[in-house]
């Protein structure tokens, strides 16, 4: 099959080949070996452009990927992938008091930055306490080294919720060199000293290579001890880089995976991370307008969408199937509190969308839409322009919608205007996402996105880090969420987040449709110990903070 | 001496106009760096706090200041040889960028324009010569490649030469894997950003060639009618010194002065051909400004677009009052 | 995130060449031979200006009519271009003539609604950069004095600053673009070219005799250009409007392809975006990426041939002396001498 495209294609260009080999004479070239030994570099695209400019300020909206993880380091590392506890990197162990408003960390031994210098838990209390992190205006009232190797963090509130943040991303920084920074906003942080696996080793424009840390915690680590970065500004780059065999490691959206794991180098892992969902402007009472504010048009529109069809043609069958409640499944399993809340139908039921329509009150016009007092229901349902499979699930769930009755009209808007719309909440539908949550638990998604303080009325901006845009303000989800942040009990907080899940699984302010596809590309065969299905012990696509360096200590090169 | 004169106050006053219309595009655009980036990093997955906190201080939009204050310090800063510092690659001055990324286009989109325009005036003049023959058949056939959408035929090609075949490289201006400490003097570096230049090139050429040959060509023709070319052939003078000496440097005035302007677009370069083939270039620059709102450096790509144009074409005015003095007194 | 890609140079490298040919063939040649060309026209009717059918003309005029009544027609045959109940990526078969889109499309019912999409953008934008460059240049040209310096001025302006990018900035302003809008983006940022040619030209008309005439009679501003100087710029007009309409084309094909096309409506430049975003050529989908592309190749090498034909109204040279020196070998051949060689003109 493959072989027949491709020759057709060929033929096609036969004439442009006569007419190119003609002027130019050139001869192919030789390929100048693969990767693979231990002195030639890994190569990664981690989604750069060029050009690429030097810049590993953790702080900087700008930093190069390999700064996050391969050069500076976190307390410890959570695995997004999977329902485990933490483990450490720089850090041993942490321990909350009881009512979580304190948190003491003990830190490794003998731990060295890469200039040679001793880390100490001096460096921990000048990163808690270093401006860029903020950590004064979110309730640090102390950070303290207890000794050499314990750090004591005291907060004004429980903290539990807020561990990913504190241990997990947050990058400790040397007092030796950050102490002499004097503007971190302009500090372009040339040559970082870390705790992590790599240093920097030279930076172009249009590559950086990374080299082994020679003072690294472990010994014989990294194996691999050249790693390039390069920048790429277009995917098809990168893909063609891939079938070539010219590229080891990379995360990005590939349709067509078989194509580029057919050389038998390349392996792919999908993990499906980021749930994509039709946002809502759900609530009267703040100001949003529009028939989707009825919770029963949501109801019918829930039930008349066909996510197989989606799944299949706009997201090429490579999404995961999303569960109502928000809960990364297999992942958040036991905070699902329904086992019938596993999963959003996958096929259309047109018959219950009607039937849920006609029970609040609609009747379907002679044009077979449904409408209220003679006002038939139109919902406008933008998706950004560009985001091709938002914008082709638009169009498919417009079709959907109108099988079951429902008028969806989809346009495709610039960014800034759906920017605007989702933060000011002048929209109808909206085809989004929602960022999933960096630990096994849907917490942060039910705070951020559900709950009513991450809201503001209609007409006004949502606040940085709220992400309410459906502004569904329930008390009783609001109280369930504040329960849940009090308490570091299981029971508990299951409890809480079963009233969260019944609430949102019915009221549905965001529509769900499917969980966003994450490809990852590794070359398997000159290297070993990626994250594999069977041994997922970090989040793979090479543009993961943190997780990428865990990744690139743990690689060798293949014998 | 007036021509001069006048001439040089025309391009100063658009100089002028040009730089504050550059000024004033950007500043009509909607939306907000800040917002842009972070929708783009909230794509990619989760944003903390810090890093949202941190991008709004960094890029926090400085719009309370009058429209004529900025516009004043603009053209401050610009006679100052400052252009800003670029969003996208924060806290990159644009200078750096463009100066970095200039030659590469120069060299790039000149040479294979050069080509291109050597290309057709030298076919153009022949297909002209041996008008009425079998050969002015050719010159439809050259159309369809003018036709062609650039950005198609880089896809096709790469596609083809570069996947499959594998006689070309993917991407880049020279072999990131095989330099990765970056351009060097050395000849193996020169032979592989060389290398690396076909593809891009043969595009450019491809793409360009047909509209020289056509018109040379009908240049060619309208000339070797003229009287002095059947004088000379009445003189029996020989059929190649004719072709040489008299029609083709006539016929190929026009075309030079084409060429000169052409030249002074080869810094708008091909934004295309950069995007498809990840080439070090100014026009992926200006591509990248335009989708982050980096108003400094589209300001900046915008300024040494408009500054070479109008270089072309005062050369050009130069170059064309020399050789054609009756363009003296008819501009 | 699927990356808007590229391509803005179109209007930058191909446009380009085009004004500065259109320029320096005006300026240096056609100045003179249009005008005793089309000083005799006048006299002789309007049916010496028509071109004669030549091959050239007759497949220029099949391949731009041909592609035209596909656009109007065919989309009444077939089915709803964004009917997405057929298969994926099917190669093109019985059922699908050339085969279908990752979301199931019908690329054949694309194809015939993006030629009618991308036809009226060019004709549109054509049609506007028309107006524009007749308002600028032969009003410049013909005014002369303070005006033509102002026109001239703005002329430059547009000239120097480059195309696409500023229709990259523009189609980024606008919320939720048209195809009209990119139409008259596209339309107001392609005049200056042709407009200085014009200017050249009208320049050169306004000191003929017959011009002079009516004007000394006179007749007011606006019926000088209308009966006297426009009949005689209809063969360089329709040519620029010709290559406007297929710029316009290939712009918009590059403003699709850098994510900034129409929303709302099949071009073949959305069509070309979508296969790219789709990842055609990474599947080997070609059925989806070729069509598109050859189409706009196709009328673009139409619209060319006609303009042939056209040039050689404008220079009549271009169609005399290959003609004669065809007549001349075939003379030679026949045994009749070259005798009459010395009399060409």
């Amino acid at each position: 099959m493959n072989r027949t495209k491709r020759s057709t294609a060929l033929a096609l260009a036969a004439g442009a080949a006569a007419l190119a080999l003609a002027f130019t004479g050139c001869a192919p070239s030789s390929d100048d070996g693969g990767s693979g030994d231990s002195s030639a570099a890994l190569r990664v695209w981690a989604g750069s452009q060029t050009p690429i400019t030097a810049n590993f300020n953790p702080f900087a909206p700008t930093v190069l990927h390999a700064a996050l993880g391969p050069i500076y380091e976190t307390l410890f590392f959570f695995n997004k992938t999977a329902d485990e506890a933490p483990t450490g990197l720089i850090g041993d162990s942490f321990e909350f008091n009881e009512d979580g408003t304190v948190l003491t960390v003990k830190l490794k031994d003998g731990v060295k930055w890469s200039d040679g210098e001793a880390f100490t838990a001096d460096d921990v209390v000048f990163t808690f306490e270093y401006e860029a992190n903020g950590y004064a205006d979110k309730g640090l009232v102390s950070a303290e080294a207890t000794d050499d190797t314990t750090v004591v963090l005291t907060f004004d509130s429980p903290q539990f919720t807020r561990e990913f943040a504190i241990l997990g991303s947050t990058w400790i920084l040397p007092e030796h060199v950050w102490s002499q920074v004097e503007d971190f906003a302009t500090f372009t942080d040339e040559n970082p000293v870390g705790t992590g696996p790599y240093v920097v080793d030279s930076v172009t424009e249009a590559s950086y290579t990374v080299v082994a840390n020679e003072n690294y915690r472990e010994e014989g680590k990294p194996a691999v001890k050249k790693v390039q970065y390069i920048g790429l500004d277009a995917n098809q780059s990168a893909q063609d880089l891939l079938s070539a065999g010219e590229l080891d490691w990379t995360g990005m959206f590939i349709p067509n995976p078989d194509d580029v794991t057919a050389n038998g180098i390349i392996s792919t892992i999908n993990t499906p991370q980021d749930p994509t969902v039709l946002y809502t402007c759900a609530n009267a009472a703040l100001g949003c307008v529009g028939e989707q504010t009825d919770v029963a048009v949501r109801q019918a529109l829930n039930v008349a969408i066909d996510r197989a069809t989606i799944k299949e043609k706009a997201f090429v069958g490579l999404t995961g199937d999303i569960s109502p409640t928000f809960a990364l499944l297999p992942r958040d399993e036991k905070w699902l509190a329904d086992p019938a809340n596993a999963i959003s139908p996958q096929s259309p039921n047109a018959a219950e969308a009607g039937s849920i329509l006609e029970a609040a009150g609609y009747t379907k016009g002679s044009d077979g839409f449904y409408g209220k007092d003679g006002a038939p229901i139109e919902l406008d349902l933008i998706s950004v322009d560009g985001w091709t499979d938002y914008n082709d699930a638009a169009k498919l769930i417009a079709e959907q919608a109108a099988e079951a009755g429902i008028k969806v009209n989809a346009s495709t808007v610039q960014w800034q205007e759906f920017s605007d719309a989702r933060q000011t909440g002048q929209y109808e539908l909206i085809m989004g996402g929602v960022i999933g949550t960096s630990v096994a638990d849907p917490y942060q998604i039910y705070n951020d996105w559900f709950d009513g303080k991450s809201t503001i009325k209609v007409g006004e901006q949502l606040l940085p880090g709220t992400w309410n845009f459906s502004r569904y303000d329930n008390p009783v989800v609001n109280d369930a969420v504040a329960a849940a942040a009090a308490t570091n009990d299981e029971a508990a907080k299951q409890a809480a987040y079963a009233t969260i899940q019944t609430e949102i699984v019915r009221d549905l302010p965001y529509i769900p449709l499917v969980i966003n596809a994450t490809q990852t590309f590794t070359n398997s065969k000159d290297y070993t110990g990626w994250p594999t299905e069977d041994d997922l012990y970090a989040f793979p696509p090479a543009w993961g903070a943190s997780a990428a360096g865990v990744i690139l200590a743990n690689l060798t090169p293949a014998k | 001496m007036k021509f001069y004169a006048r001439r040089i106050t025309i391009y100063l006053v658009t100089l002028w106009a040009t730089i504050s219309l550059n000024f004033l595009l950007p500043r009509l655009m909607p939306g907000d760096p800040a917002e842009i980036l972070i929708a783009k990093m909230q794509r990619a997955g989760e944003v903390s706090e810090t890093t949202i906190r941190n991008i709004r201080l960094i890029l926090g939009s400085g719009s309370d200041v009058p429209l004529w204050e900025q516009y004043l310090g603009y053209w401050g800063r610009l006679l100052h040889g400052d252009l800003g510092i670029s969003v996208t690659k924060y806290p990159t001055p644009v200078t750096e960028l463009i100066a970095n990324a200039l030659p590469w286009t120069l060299v790039l989109v000149g040479l294979s324009t050069v080509i291109a325009f050597v290309l057709g005036i030298g076919i153009g003049a022949w297909v002209g010569w041996r008008r009425g023959t079998w050969v002015d058949h050719l010159v439809p056939g050259t159309t369809v490649l003018q036709s062609i959408p650039y950005f198609w035929l880089a896809l096709i090609l790469v596609a083809v030469f570069a996947v499959n075949l594998r006689w070309f490289p993917i991407f880049g201006g020279y072999d990131v894997f095989a330099f990765p400490s970056g351009p060097e003097p050395t000849l193996a570096f020169l032979s592989d950003a060389i290398y690396h230049g076909i593809l891009p090139a043969i595009t450019i050429v491809l793409s360009s060639v047909g509209g020289w040959l056509f018109g040379m060509r009908n240049m060619m023709v309208a000339t070797l009618s003229e009287d002095y070319i059947i004088t000379a052939e009445a003189k029996g003078l020989r059929p190649g010194r004719i072709l040489r000496a008299y029609a083709s440097r006539n016929a190929a005035i026009p075309s030079i002065a084409g060429f000169s302007i052409t030249l002074g677009f080869v810094v708008a370069g091909s934004i295309v051909m950069e995007q498809v083939f990840t080439y070090p270039g100014v026009g992926k620059l200006m591509f990248q400004a335009v989708q982050n709102n980096d108003y400094a450096l589209m300001q900046g790509v915008f300024l040494v677009i408009t500054i070479t144009v109008l270089a072309a074409n005062f050369l050009m005015d130069l170059v064309y009052g020399f050789i054609d003095p009756r363009a003296r007194h008819n501009a | 995130m699927p990356e808007p890609h590229t391509a803005v140079d179109e209007a930058v490298v191909d446009r380009t060449p085009a004004d500065t040919f259109a320029a320096p063939i005006g300026i240096t040649s056609a100045v003179p031979d249009t005008g005793r060309a089309e000083a005799e026209a006048a006299k002789r009717g309007i049916r010496r200006r028509m071109p004669k059918l030549t091959l050239k003309l007759a497949s220029g005029l099949v391949l731009v009519v041909g592609i035209t009544l596909f656009g109007i027609i065919a989309p009444f045959f077939t089915q709803s271009p964004t009917f997405s109940g057929n298969p994926s990526l099917q190669p093109p078969s019985a059922d699908h003539w050339l085969g279908t889109t990752k979301l199931g499309y019908d690329v054949f019912a694309q194809l015939a609604q993006g030629t009618r999409g991308s036809l009226l953008i060019g004709i549109v934008a054509g049609s506007i950069a028309l107006v524009l460059s007749v308002l600028f240049g032969v009003l410049a040209g013909y005014l002369g004095n303070w005006s033509d310096e102002i026109l001239s001025l703005v002329t430059n302006i547009m000239l120097v600053i480059p195309g696409l990018p500023l229709v990259m900035v523009i189609a980024t302003y606008v919320p939720g673009r048209s195809w009209l809008l990119v139409a008259i983006v596209l339309g107001i940022t392609a005049w200056a070219g042709p407009a200085v040619v014009l200017r050249a030209q009208s320049r050169s008309l306004r000191a003929r005799e017959y011009v002079a005439a009516s004007r000394v009679a006179g007749e007011r501003a606006h019926r000088v250009i209308l009966v006297e100087i426009l009949p005689n710029l209809l063969p360089l007009l329709t040519a620029q409007f010709l290559f406007a309409i297929i710029f316009a084309i290939l712009g918009e094909a590059g403003l699709s392809y850098l994510g900034l096309g129409p929303t709302g409506s099949i071009t073949w430049g959305t069509m070309l975006n979508d296969a790219q975003t789709g990842q055609a050529i990474g599947t080997g989908a070609w059925w989806w990426f070729v069509p598109p592309g050859l189409m706009i190749a196709l009328l673009g090498a139409g619209l060319s041939l006609i303009n042939f034909s056209i040039d050689e109204i404008i220079n009549p040279k271009l169609r005399i002396a290959p003609e004669y020196t065809r007549r001349v070998r075939k003379a030679a051949r026949e045994g009749r001498g070259v005798a009459v060689e010395g009399s060409i003109a």
